[in-house]
């Protein structure tokens, strides 16, 4: 008895280092470029100096600003297109699909298993061949959707199916029309799954370089600058914009943890 | 069904989004497989059917070494990351209590800041002048050569890119494991080993071949990785086809290994999807209804 309690403690305190180790080797780049931004010497900036130097030079940077309008325009649209459809396709799998669900579900789950690089070039491909278009905002927002919409669907799907669906029928039958009752009673108690899939599509069309890079040319987007920026060798500016996506996507995840802890500590359905 | 409220229910919550991913995601996967039976010359794109990008797939060695090359790579990331997945899923699920929802979104924050984000900071932290041998010169040792500019340091990014996505994978198929059947096995006199290997892991099996596969596949056709940290001799699958729609121009060669990746990708969903239960995975919500 005394030699399982002594192992299981053992088996404990080695998953516990494990996980110390993994969430070391996945913050340290962070934290290293962080200081990096902030320091006169980047390679080796210990012990760390706070200067905010490159910052403003990054503030002044036209190249910069316009991508970064650029990005923000495609994280604004791709985000809300994925997250209607992916509220869409939640309900319809939840609620309509009846044993057809797992179909369904697979086949809104499938651009997840394609690879970005591959969604790019066919998208590219299709808008060159049908269309001659050389790619623009909207058809590089549409790719984005695609690859977005499978993450809004689990997301919702993940914290959708415990609702109740007899709150919205009980709410026609008192009256309401079905939009009535979805603004009125569903977004109310399900807000935060939809917010959820808001913040991480906006963070990921955000950020992401391959499917944009095939579908804007020449347009600049922040990965894509950053990208180009790298060939010519890593200055300060990169590590001040790498921090502060960081800082921003930080603040996302401390709103979505508050979000989901507010979520719980309401009573349960 | 012949309710027609119902279908038009079913009309716009099922069949447009599934619209949009037709229009969208297969019909642009069509364009590519049609791209590659035509010719590229001269940056221009020539409508002649033959299959000669295929031939030339198949003739060139380089090609078969990047694919190969890749292919080892991905299923040595995928291994490494499921084998390290599971202890911290398994921790932070039997002993994260009130810390368990911090955890798991700490993993978001790495994995949502953007792959050339991450690979700027990696290069910050491997290159000849990042932290890593920044230390060892200041402990005055010889920098570590195997890991800039080498598949290492590709393999290091690739297992930084993709572990938090597998992590979650795990976790949330632990998430929706009901542990009472581990002491249920116990009380029946299972040992630690039994019980693990024949109800702990079958039960998870699913969400652990998901995590896998959402690891492999985008390893596999990995092109950014490689090409900022591979050096001359990692050249990847995926980077090549990057290099042919970009700076060499043949896009038909670049569409038929664009084609290539695919199938193989799908054989591989396939051969694993067998062994998936999709009610099990924790991921869609849809075990507990």
């Amino acid at each position: 008895m005394y030699a399982q309690a002594s192992n299981d403690r053992l088996t404990k305190w080695l998953m516990g280092a494990i996980l110390v180790a993994a969430y070391a080797f996945l913050y340290m780049p962070i934290i290293h470029i962080l200081f990096a931004s902030m320091s006169s010497r980047p390679n080796f900036p210990y012990p760390p100096e706070f200067d905010f130097g490159s910052y403003i030079r990054l503030y002044t940077n036209t190249v910069y600003q316009s991508a970064f309008l650029n990005s923000l325009i495609i994280a604004t649209c791709t985000s809300l297109l994925s997250t209607v459809l992916g509220f869409l396709a939640t309900v319809g799998v939840l609620r309509f699909a009846g044993r057809k669900a797992l179909v369904y579900a697979a086949f809104f789950a499938g651009p997840l298993f394609v690879s970005e690089i591959l969604l790019g070039i066919s998208s590219m491909s299709l808008y060159y061949l049908a269309f001659e278009l050389q790619g623009n905002m909207v058809t590089a927002i549409i790719a984005n959707s695609v690859h977005c919409f499978s993450f809004c669907f689990l997301i919702m799907a993940a914290l959708l199916y415990r609702y109740d669906w007899r709150m919205n029928e009980a709410a026609v039958v008192c009256g309401a029309s079905p939009i009535r009752a979805f603004f009125e009673v569903m977004l109310p108690l399900t807000w935060s799954g939809i917010l959820s899939s808001l913040i991480v599509a906006f963070v990921l069309s955000l950020n992401g370089l391959d499917i944009s890079f095939y579908l804007l040319g020449a347009t600049p987007t922040m990965p894509s600058v950053a990208w180009g920026a790298l060939r010519y060798g890593v200055k300060p500016e990169l590590y001040a914009l790498s921090s502060i996506i960081n800082i921003l996507v930080f603040a996302a995840i401390a709103g979505l943890y508050f979000v989901a802890r507010s979520d719980r500590n309401q009573p349960a359905e | 069904m012949a309710d027609p409220d119902n279908r038009w229910n079913r009309r716009l919550f099922l069949h447009l989004p599934a619209i949009f991913l037709v229009l969208f995601f297969v019909l642009p996967l069509m364009a590519l497989v049609i791209l590659s039976f035509w010719q590229t010359e001269n940056y221009k794109i020539v409508r002649e059917w033959s299959a000669l990008n295929y031939v030339t797939l198949a003739t060139e060695s380089a090609y078969f070494v990047f694919f190969v090359r890749s292919l080892f790579l991905a299923i040595g990331v995928s291994i490494f990351s499921v084998a390290v997945s599971w202890p911290i899923a398994f921790f932070i699920v039997r002993h994260g209590g009130r810390y368990k929802l911090i955890l798991s979104l700490l993993l978001a924050v790495p994995f949502l800041s953007g792959e050339v984000l991450r690979l700027i900071a990696l290069q910050g932290m491997l290159g000849p002048t990042g932290l890593v041998n920044g230390v060892l010169l200041k402990l005055g040792s010889a920098p570590l050569r195997f890991i800039m500019y080498s598949n290492w340091a590709t393999f290091i990014a690739l297992v930084y890119l993709y572990l938090p996505m597998v992590v979650t994978t795990v976790y949330l198929s632990l998430l929706n494991f009901d542990f009472r059947l581990t002491s249920a096995a116990s009380s029946c006199g299972a040992n630690r080993f039994q019980v693990f290997c024949e109800i702990v892991w079958p039960l998870n099996l699913s969400g652990t071949i998901v995590g896998f596969l959402l690891c492999f596949i985008p390893t596999l056709s990995a092109s950014l990785a490689p090409r900022f940290l591979g050096g001359p001799s990692g050249t990847l699958y995926g980077m090549s086809i990057a290099q042919q729609f970009g700076e060499s121009g043949t896009w038909a060669l670049g569409a038929a290994m664009g084609v290539v990746l695919f199938l193989f990708s799908i054989a591989v969903l396939g051969v694993f999807s067998l062994g998936i239960n999709l009610r099990r995975t924790g991921f869609t919500g849809m075990g507990r209804q």
